[in-house]
């Protein structure tokens, strides 16, 4: 502990931990186009809106009747088309291939269920047999709103992570596509935790429905957010421009 | 602005904390009302029909005890029962002798009672469902019972005060006839009743781990008793049933031997005096009540059914017509005395607001039976007068109207006209019955008329007079809301001022740092203030009341994880590092801050599964449900010598990992290692005995305990502060007699503060120590383990804010600890219903009955969390003033102290109290909400709790840390190091 303090007074006098200034590189990658985002935030919204009527007109099964089977499919049809999708907008292309960057996104899918497995739980999400395959594939699921998308396009590049999720600065459109829909997920899941303690008595109260429902439509008003966001700043910018 | 100096704080902050106690008790007294209605004895004016001038002469003197006897006899032309046996078992839910929903309770119940079984089966004894009002724990439903009242809610509070009982009531009526009374069992009926029994023997309800000898002192009096003739009541009242629920619930092992005990008492009296009335000794009436149900863990307190399902069987009543044995009649329990008055022939209690009980008076002849609706319903109308003064019925204009074939006339209009109505039109059928008396055919149709007219009279009256009981001064109540609303505005405009002033000042002094990150507004921040705001909006909703603890859980967590992205703000790698890297060179404090929050959190976690709380969920598995089931009480035992060994190392760990010298930690560290290897002596030997009473050394060897751990602490708390010097290490003083060439002012001021940091930091251990000893002394056994979760949670949050630095606003900081003692008070198993307040551990170590200690003990254990909270404040402003030393530049003392004592305890203050002025609020709002008894106003009384428990925490860390300070720098002074530290003295 004496060297503790005397380190953490060096620390204080001269090299306090600053909080990152926003990197102010701009990303190597291409930079998209409206209407690439515009399709990208499209197709994610379709897959989610395909995997859902699948599920009830295929399977016969909800959301609230089988939650796990539900989020299965989900995850497992938006599983490839995120990853597709977000790794043709990688950074670095010299040295990074469009495979390595599909890879890094599979990793991201695991990593981030276990983030997002650990922040459920602290938050109070239910420990037991018959909720850990409600809780895996929630998870995966919000893994891939959240974490796989950065993964694909970021790889382990800390400052990028940093400034998407620790400060919320994205400059760009890219991390505007990465950001607000994966806040958006996490805002809604927080939200959607709200009504299940109350005594309402109604199905959809269980873990993790209604998380999972706030979940996608934070997800769904993240994208539109983001594509505005986007449409707003390029108008902008050609006005400037003229 | 003017600048705030710390006298102006203290008086301000003073001035605020006083407007807020008189609010506070100006509201709760008039929300909680504890006047009666009407004040005297009833006497023989009972029996005539009350007149609207109710000029009544209590002058008049009564005549003698015989003469009254026989003169109420002959005024209510009702014949009497002669002697009364009143078993009150303590506790019996009707569930467990007449079943729900119209079926017969669980087979081992009935098999447990087989002789009440049997009378009821054959029609010798009625048994209802009477219903208790909430509060339901003993003594108010004893008075409820034996006066017909509803009592305030308050009474709850004087439970273990027992005072006498000063209003109209059943008991000191049957005194004024010359009953000889004989009561056996709770003493609560002694002190309610001093002097009016010919024998008697209490028993305390105060050993509540004793389920046999309890009623073995009531029983063994029994034979003697019924062989004897020279009294007319007998209570005799059980409390063993009670003690078996607080020990294992409804399902005990013990509770069908303990049901199969009461029922050979009732068997013993049945047969000894109910069959054998042939001996002129007069007739008999057995009445076996209870005064409340249980939970299923054998609590009470609330207004659950279970809770308030409380049973009343009249055994004795002869020519019962057959009764459904397993029937659901339901009654008030305020009932029983108006039909216990009626059947001996007394007076109703002038305050009663209960009706007969039809059923009972089914042996008496028609004309009887009217007869003794119009003396309850005279009596109800004596009542409805004097809290309607204009209500007079005398010239009521008779009702042409009235329906002759269903005799429901449309009575309408005004609330008096409405009860005149009714009244005259009752007294009209009954005067018309009564005329055509002589003709008794045809009379049954117009005798079921006036029946049914005094019914709707007396269900109406006595529905509005029980509503009544909860009306409010509304003068009362506006003033002490403005008071409590004028003290909060002051408290938060005093923290208001403080920031700006404090964080405004040291822009300039630490305009090294990166000034935009000291004002920017963070998420964590933001969150911290909007955590009240959700807790005021979710304290509207009646199930978020009863679900709080999710609340808390839920809004900590979430801080707790925007503290965790707000150290990866500042976490910084370099582009070709990875993230995992994290304990290397200068990001160390950033790893530790975040390994410190995520065991935070997931201790945090462990918590929450501790106990499933609340009301909805309670069934749901839970760790402690789970442990109970696995190991029952050996696994118990084994966990908590566990926890308190963890405790010992950990306590010790923590203290030897300070900065401080040796020999010194040796010393303070044997000081509590002795009263710590007492308390696991004591779990050792006396928590294994569940059921047995506690001994006599068990007592003495907590009040040991009680005594070392209270000198040690206060001890410490006095003395360090003048030995301060022996807490230095060497490498501290070698480094200040280094720095002391750069300056007088700081040769004088450092090293003052050094000492500070020494000794606040040894006596805030010593505080946080000694309140989780005791803890792990008091608490149930399953909650050892969180008990030692919640010390490791303050310890880990210690190390967070001792890595943290500046990093966070202080009153960030404090909020976390406030909110962490919150959720921390619901996973210790504590509900918003007061039927969680652990009672049997209030008598631990005490040895002889008083109501002040076993208060303080169960005030102690039900708010062991949110104090440790306020206790760990003492080592926090420790912690942080360690990030002053450091700084090059020399801070005002004055600023310093001001900024680290004043932020924790005007914090907690502020927090406190706008939750105390929103809830009062939503209590006013919700005062006609269904749920304003059972859910409202016991969080009320938990709010209220919390506040003072608040008040309590600041006031002791203020005091310390002042006293710390001034003894400190008085030594100073004293040393003559430069003068100029004189001027620095504070307060």
């Amino acid at each position: 502990m004496v060297v503790m303090v005397e380190e953490r007074n060096l620390a204080m006098e001269n090299q306090k931990p600053k909080p990152a200034i926003v990197n102010t590189s701009p990303p190597q990658s291409p930079s998209p186009s409206t209407s690439e985002i515009a399709l990208v935030h499209l197709i994610c919204a379709i897959g989610i809106a395909i995997s859902i009527s699948l599920t009830k007109y295929l399977h016969f099964i909800t959301l609230i009747s089988h939650p796990s089977q539900t989020l299965l499919l989900i995850w497992v049809i938006q599983c490839p088309i995120v990853i597709i999708l977000y790794s043709r907008f990688r950074q670095n292309r010299q040295q990074c291939s469009f495979f390595r960057a599909v890879l890094r996104g599979i990793v991201g899918i695991f990593a981030g269920a276990l983030v997002n497995a650990f922040v459920a739980i602290a938050l109070g999400a239910p420990i037991g047999e018959k909720y850990i395959s409600k809780t895996v594939n929630w998870s995966i699921m919000m893994s891939l709103f959240t974490v796989v998308p950065a993964a694909s396009v970021f790889g382990s590049s800390w400052t990028d992570w940093q400034r998407i999720f620790a400060n919320t600065k994205p400059v760009g459109p890219i991390d505007y596509m990465i950001c607000l829909p994966a806040h958006g997920a996490v805002i809604g899941a927080w939200f959607g935790a709200w009504p299940m303690p109350l005594d309402w008595e109604r199905p959809w109260q269980e873990w993790p429905i209604c998380v999972s429902y706030g979940a996608i439509s934070g997800y769904l008003i993240g994208m539109a957010a983001s594509f505005l966001f986007v449409l707003v700043r390029c108008t902008l910018h050609h006005t400037k421009t003229d | 602005m003017s600048s705030l100096t710390c006298t102006n704080l203290t008086i301000f902050t003073l001035t605020g904390v006083l407007i807020q106690i008189i609010g506070l008790s100006l509201f709760v007294f008039g929300f909680f009302p504890v006047k009666p209605a009407l004040s005297g004895f009833s006497g023989p004016e009972a029996f005539r029909a009350p007149r609207s001038d109710s000029v009544q002469n209590h002058s008049m003197a009564l005549p003698p005890p015989d003469k009254l006897r026989s003169l109420y006899q002959e005024l209510s032309g009702l014949p009497p029962f002669d002697k009364l046996i009143l078993m009150v078992i303590d506790g019996l839910p009707a569930e467990f002798v007449l079943g729900k929903d119209g079926n017969p309770p669980r087979r081992e119940l009935v098999e447990a009672m087989p002789y009440t079984q049997s009378l009821l089966a054959n029609g010798m004894a009625i048994g209802y469902h009477a219903k208790a009002a909430p509060p339901t724990v003993t003594m108010p439903r004893l008075k409820a019972m034996v006066s017909g009242a509803i009592g305030g809610f308050l009474d709850v509070a004087f439970n273990f005060n027992t005072q006498a009982l000063l209003d109209d009531n059943l008991i000191d009526q049957f005194f004024k006839i010359g009953w000889k009374m004989v009561m056996l069992g709770d003493e609560t009926w002694l002190k309610l009743f001093p002097g009016l029994f010919k024998r008697h023997d209490g028993v305390s309800s105060f050993f509540v781990k004793d389920t046999i000898q309890v009623d073995q002192n009531v029983s063994r009096h029994l034979p003697d008793e019924l062989s004897r003739y020279d009294w007319d009541l007998m209570i005799l009242h059980y409390l063993g049933l009670d003690h078996v629920g607080h020990i294992g619930g409804r399902n005990s092992v013990l509770m069908a031997p303990k049901l199969m005990e009461m029922d050979e008492v009732v068997k013993m009296i049945h047969t000894n005096r109910i069959l054998n009335q042939m001996n002129n000794h007069g007739r008999t009436l057995l009445v076996v009540v209870s005064d409340h149900g249980m939970t299923e863990n054998g609590n009470h307190g609330g207004s659950s059914y279970e809770e308030t399902d409380s049973l009343a069987l009249f055994i004795g009543l002869n020519d019962v017509s057959r009764f459904e044995s397993f029937s659901q009649k339901t009654v008030d329990q305020v009932d029983i005395a108006p039909t216990l008055a009626l059947l001996f022939s007394l007076p109703i209690p002038k305050n009663n607001v209960g009706i007969l009980i039809p059923e009972t008076f089914g042996h008496l002849a028609d004309d009887q039976k009217l007869r003794a609706l119009e003396l309850n319903s005279w009596q109800l109308l004596r009542l409805l007068q004097a809290q309607l003064p204009g209500l007079s019925c005398e010239g009521f204009p008779y009702h042409e109207s009235i329906d002759k074939t269903s005799g429901i006339s449309k009575c309408n209009g005004s609330l008096e006209t409405k009860f005149c109505c009714l009244y005259t039109t009752a007294e009209f059928l009954h005067n018309s019955w009564m005329s055509k008396d002589v003709s008794r055919f045809n009379h049954g149709d117009e005798y079921n008329i006036a029946v049914g007219a005094y019914n709707e009279f007396l269900r109406i009256a006595s529905e509005w007079l029980a509503r009544r009981a909860t009306d409010k001064p509304f003068n009362l109540l506006g003033f002490g809301v403005a008071a409590m609303v004028l003290s909060c505005v002051i408290l938060l405009s005093l923290l208001c001022l403080m920031c700006k002033e404090v964080y405004g000042r040291e822009r300039k002094y630490v305009s090294n740092f990166e000034s935009n990150i000291m004002h920017a507004w963070h998420l964590d921040e933001a969150f911290a203030i909007g955590v009240i705001f959700i807790l005021v909006v979710s304290m509207g909703s009646s199930s978020m009341v009863e679900e709080e603890q999710y609340i808390w859980h839920f809004v900590s967590s979430t801080l707790l994880l925007l503290l965790l992205r707000k150290s990866a703000q500042y976490l910084q790698v370099e582009r070709a590092q990875n993230i995992f890297n994290l304990f290397s060179g200068k990001n160390k404090y950033i790893g530790f801050q975040t390994l410190s929050i995520v065991l935070l959190l997931i201790s945090g976690r462990i918590l929450r599964g501790w106990h499933q709380g609340g009301v909805n969920w309670r069934d749901l598995p839970d760790i402690s449900k789970w442990l109970e089931q696995a190991g029952g009480d050996h696994l118990l035992k084994a966990l908590q010598l566990v926890a308190g060994l963890l405790f010992i190392t950990l306590s010790l760990v923590s203290l030897s990992v300070f900065d401080l010298n040796r020999k010194s930690v040796a010393v303070i560290g044997f000081c509590f290692l002795t009263p710590g290897l007492l308390v696991l002596q004591h779990i050792m030997k006396h928590q294994d005995s569940m059921f047995a009473p506690s001994s006599y050394t068990a007592t003495m060897l907590v009040q040991i305990i009680y005594t070392v751990l209270g000198f040690a602490t206060l001890g410490i708390t006095v003395a360090l502060p003048w030995l301060s010097s022996c807490l230095n290490s060497k490498s501290f003083s070698n480094r200040f007699s280094y720095e002391s060439a750069s300056g007088p002012d700081e040769l004088c001021y450092k090293p003052l503060l050094v000492e500070f940091r020494n000794c606040s930091f040894v006596i805030g251990w010593a505080y946080i120590c000694s309140w989780c000893l005791l803890q792990l002394l008091l608490q149930q056994p399953i909650n050892s383990m969180p008990i030692l979760l919640l010390f490791l949670q303050v310890l880990v949050g210690m190390l967070y804010c001792f890595h943290s630095g500046e990093d966070n606003k202080l009153w960030v900081e404090v909020a976390v600890f406030y909110y962490m003692g919150m959720a921390g008070h619901y996973a210790l198993g504590n509900s918003n219903s007061l039927a969680t307040i652990d009672v049997a551990g209030a008598f631990i170590g005490i040895s002889s009955h008083s109501t002040i200690l076993s208060g303080i003990l169960m005030f102690m254990i039900t708010y062991a969390s949110p104090m440790l909270a306020a206790l760990s404040m003492v080592m926090y402003i420790s912690i942080k003033s360690c990030n002053y030393i450091a700084l090059p530049i020399n801070m005002d003392s004055k600023l310093l102290l001001k900024k680290l004592l004043g932020f924790p305890c005007l914090l907690l203050l502020s927090l406190n109290s706008i939750l105390l002025v929103s809830y009062t609020i939503v209590l006013i709002l919700m005062r006609n909400h269904l749920f304003v008894w059972s859910v409202f106003s016991p969080k009320y009384l938990y709010v209220c709790a919390a506040t003072v428990c608040v008040y309590i925490g600041v006031s002791i860390v203020a005091t310390t840390v002042i006293y710390t300070y001034l003894v400190l720098s008085f030594k100073r002074t004293m040393q003559g190091f430069g003068s100029s530290a004189t001027t620095k003295d504070k307060e």
